[in-house]
């Protein structure tokens, strides 16, 4: 057994060790197309006579191509691109515009998000309409189309005018206030040390076995609580220190759901520049408690050290 | 004067009432519902289901049989199960059960017949329910529509305002949605919420267990075997962050939806949108235009993510294959991308090996430049949607054509035109049985073609295209060369994201200025 065990343990270190290799090759092999004098010595004798120079000098051209590109998308966030519609009916003969906008955080560039847009008006060319696009449903893209790029009727009474350069600014403003409020809500658990590995890989296992989540409508009756040792555990959380067990927030992150470890429940809402507006907090027993509510409003980044800090309840 | 037997009397009688049927009411275990339900679970569903009843949270909805509640007088001889004495030895006993191999039927006797053999209760059947639904996703089949905001035109247009704190998704808040609910359907029917949170997919699923009757006492709930009508509960799945419900067609599969269940269905349907609704804030229901039976094809088509409006081709946009990240100079191959591209070749002479009837040749490892090159269009114009198996198949998918019959190139070009101008273009559909289909020309679709020339002749043709997953099926076709990949319309690659539309010039028509939200 040990040794099937040594075995399997040495095969998947080997693949580990052919991956990180083949990576560092690819690393190694952009950095050398990259050189600038690569490309100046491919060029110094005519490239059609050597099929091989013929192909060398393909991969260089496609390496600084990407460097090009890489430089705009980095730079500048928002940009352009064209695309063929490889349908043979597609209005405008398939051609289409593409606008990608890059999210970054935390000196990672995390998600990239397209728009496509064609013409639907082929003799109107200033005219684009969206017509594909991987923005997710939680950002307001239709009211932002409706504004930066209103269509002209059927009538064509209203001359209606679009801006894409600031429908492109508005909605990447969009996509990025959500990816930081994600981002804070996510320090705020670390902050309430509620996002620690262990507990994630404890959740993954729970996940397996009852896919079910919380229940939304079980409310328990507290007079069935008849077995002491809960009737304890009760009195504990009530008198002991009041711990957040859970920062919860929907989709969007325009709302955030705290929960004490004392039967307190807060929701809080989130505008989208990460102010909080304005939060609720009932206890236990469904009153409302106006100390800790008072204290949710503010940057959502400060959150947890409002609400934790000044504990004198 | 005794006014204690007159008030024990009224207790023990049915009276119509305005409550609803909480979680712990129980039915018996020889109820339809309980045995058709707990029949199609697996084994480990069901220990993992005990355990959820066992556990504190649920324990108030889900009172097992325990040794405190036997009545004395019974032999304990003639029992088949020993009751247990707390919930801890319970525990114990079907973590053994879970811990040695074993039928299932073992465990549907021991719930059934021993440890909750006073009844399920409704908390039991719903969570039973449900654990058969994410076991089985493809069990239900499902519309997709969306909550959208009824306009009030006395108020000034909100819809183009974009600021800080604007809001344009309906709000979902469980518990207030719930209150809502309840009080739109308690004076129709009596009926047992269920609503919970889903770990292991994004969404909220409510179940209705519709109770036709003016009584909610447990009674009332254990005798009611009305007819053949045995759909009781509708599903409804609300996918994180979107504006869009799934709601369940049938409740059971193969088996038909008479037409009181319909009704009732429909009920709950209607109420749905009212309890979204808000003072200065109404919701209706719209349909999508799409329905299907695995759910995370719902959710790729109408659910959370990127990929609702990048459907076939444009699927390569949402994941990363288009887009490398800006700070992504490599531009030779990756170890990732060379392996999978040599196990997809793998698969597909596999799969081509694999198939049923005569055995057919093997394919050659090395393609002719002809396959080849029907690959690389497939590739092109499915992008990385529609692989036979990645969970997301549409079994139906029917679209009507709205375009006019193409002019004969021969023969007698006057007697042609003659004959199909005479054809009213809404013929045939007095011949047609059963309900109206959702693809049948509304009167909007006959001006909208005849406006255009009022001399040609359209008909009414419908393409329908079933199978486990149409769009898969499809690409197979492309890559074969049955299908012309270059010359093959859009709308075939699924790319316009929906299971039901019409076609005019070659093109999906879409509804609305921005597809997919």
């Amino acid at each position: 057994m040990a040794t099937t065990e040594a075995l399997d343990n040495d095969i998947a270190n080997l693949r580990a060790r052919i991956s990180h290799l083949q990576s560092h090759r690819a690393n190694l092999a952009s950095v050398l197309l990259s050189s600038p004098h690569i490309a100046t010595r491919l060029q110094q004798r005519s490239v059609q006579s050597d099929p091989l120079r013929q192909k060398a000098s393909g991969v260089v051209k496609r390496q600084s191509n990407r460097i090009t590109e890489n430089t705009y998308h980095a730079c500048a966030g928002v940009t352009a691109y064209k695309v063929k519609d490889p349908d043979p009916n597609a209005i405008d003969h398939g051609n289409i515009l593409g606008v990608r906008i890059e999210v970054a955080i935390g000196g990672k560039y995390i998600e990239t998000y397209n728009v496509l847009l064609n013409r639907p008006h082929p003799e109107d060319t200033a005219t684009f309409r969206i017509c594909h696009h991987t923005i997710p449903p939680c950002i307001p893209l239709q009211p932002l189309a409706n504004r930066f790029l209103p269509m002209t009727g059927n009538d064509a009474t209203t001359m209606t005018e679009q801006n894409l350069e600031k429908f492109g600014k508005a909605l990447r403003k969009e996509l990025v206030s959500w990816h930081l409020r994600s981002a804070a809500v996510k320090s705020l658990r670390a902050e309430a040390g509620l996002s620690d590995k262990s507990s994630e890989e404890e959740l993954e296992q729970e996940k397996e076995q009852y896919p079910v989540g919380r229940i939304l409508n079980a409310f328990v009756s507290s007079d069935a609580e008849d077995s002491e040792e809960e009737e304890e555990a009760r009195r504990k959380r009530q008198s002991g220190p009041m711990n957040i067990t859970e920062i919860e927030p929907d989709h969007s992150v325009r709302e955030i759901r705290v929960t004490w470890s004392n039967g307190h429940i807060g929701i809080v809402r989130v505008s989208k520049d990460g102010q909080v507006e304005k939060g609720v907090v009932r206890d236990a027993a469904g009153q409302r408690v106006s100390s800790l509510e008072r204290k949710t409003v503010g940057r959502m980044e400060g959150l947890v050290h409002r609400l934790t800090g000044g504990s004198a309840l | 004067m005794a006014p204690t037997p007159g008030l024990a009397g009224l207790a023990s009688l049915a009276l119509p009432d305005y409550k609803n049927v909480p979680h712990s009411y129980k039915l018996p275990v020889t109820h339809r519902e309980v045995v058709r339900t707990f029949s199609k679970l697996s084994r480990l569903a069901l220990i993992s289901l005990v355990h959820q009843w066992l556990s504190k949270k649920s324990r108030d909805f889900c009172r097992p049989y325990l040794a405190a509640d036997e009545d004395p007088d019974v032999d304990p001889d003639r029992q088949m199960y020993e009751p247990a004495h707390s919930y801890e030895e319970l525990q114990e006993v079907y973590k053994e059960l879970a811990a040695r191999k074993g039928g299932r039927k073992e465990v549907v006797d021991r719930i059934l017949e021993g440890d909750w053999r006073l009844g399920i209760s409704m908390y039991q059947l719903a969570t039973a329910e449900i654990q058969h639904l994410l076991e089985h996703p493809g069990a239900l089949r499902w519309t997709a529509k969306r909550l959208a905001k009824v306009r009030n035109p006395k108020l000034p247009e909100t819809d183009m305002e974009v600021t800080n704190e604007s809001e344009h998704l309906p709000r979902f808040q469980a518990q207030t949605f719930m209150m809502n609910l309840a009080k739109e359907l308690v004076p129709l029917m009596k009926s047992h919420f269920f609503i919970t949170r889903i770990k292991t997919l994004p969404m909220t699923i409510l179940r209705v267990y519709v109770h036709d009757s003016p009584y909610s006492t447990e009674a009332s709930l254990a005798a009611d075997t009305n007819g053949p009508d045995g759909a009781k509960a509708v599903f409804f799945i609300w996918p994180n962050g979107s504006p869009f419900v799934f709601v369940s067609l049938s409740t059971h599969l193969g088996q038909a939806v008479g037409d009181e269940g319909r009704h009732l269905r429909d009920v709950v349907l209607q109420s749905i949108p009212k309890a979204f609704s808000r003072p200065s804030a109404r919701y209706q229901l719209q349909g999508t235009s799409f329905s299907a039976r695995s759910l995370s094809a719902l959710l790729t088509y109408r659910g959370p993510g990127k990929t609702n409006a990048a459907a076939g081709g444009w699927s390569i946009f949402a994941d990363h294959s288009f887009n490398q990240n800006a700070l992504d100079f490599v531009t030779a191959p990756r170890a990732s991308q060379e392996a999978s591209g040599s196990l997809e070749n793998e698969m597909a002479v596999s799969s081509i090996r694999v198939g049923p009837g005569r055995p057919r040749r093997v394919v050659d490892n090395t393609e002719t430049p002809e396959t080849k090159r029907r690959r690389r269009v497939a590739e092109g114009r499915f992008g990385s949607s529609a692989k036979p198996n990645d969970g997301q198949g549409v079994e139906h998918f029917e679209v009507r054509i709205d375009d006019p019959f193409p002019a004969i190139p021969h023969g007698p070009g006057a007697q042609a035109d003659v004959d199909t101008s005479e054809i009213s273009n809404s013929g045939g559909k007095q011949t047609r049985k059963g309900r109206p289909s959702l693809l049948d020309r509304t009167a909007e679709d006959m001006e909208d073609i005849e406006s255009e020339r009022a001399d040609v002749w359209v008909p009414d043709v419908r393409i329908a295209f079933s199978g486990s997953h149409v769009f898969a099926g499809v690409r197979q076709l492309v890559e074969t060369g049955v299908v012309d990949g270059e010359k093959m319309p859009g709308w075939m690659t699924g790319e316009s994201g929906v299971t039901q539309g019409a076609v005019r010039s070659g093109r999906m028509k879409t509804k609305g200025a921005v597809p997919g939200v």
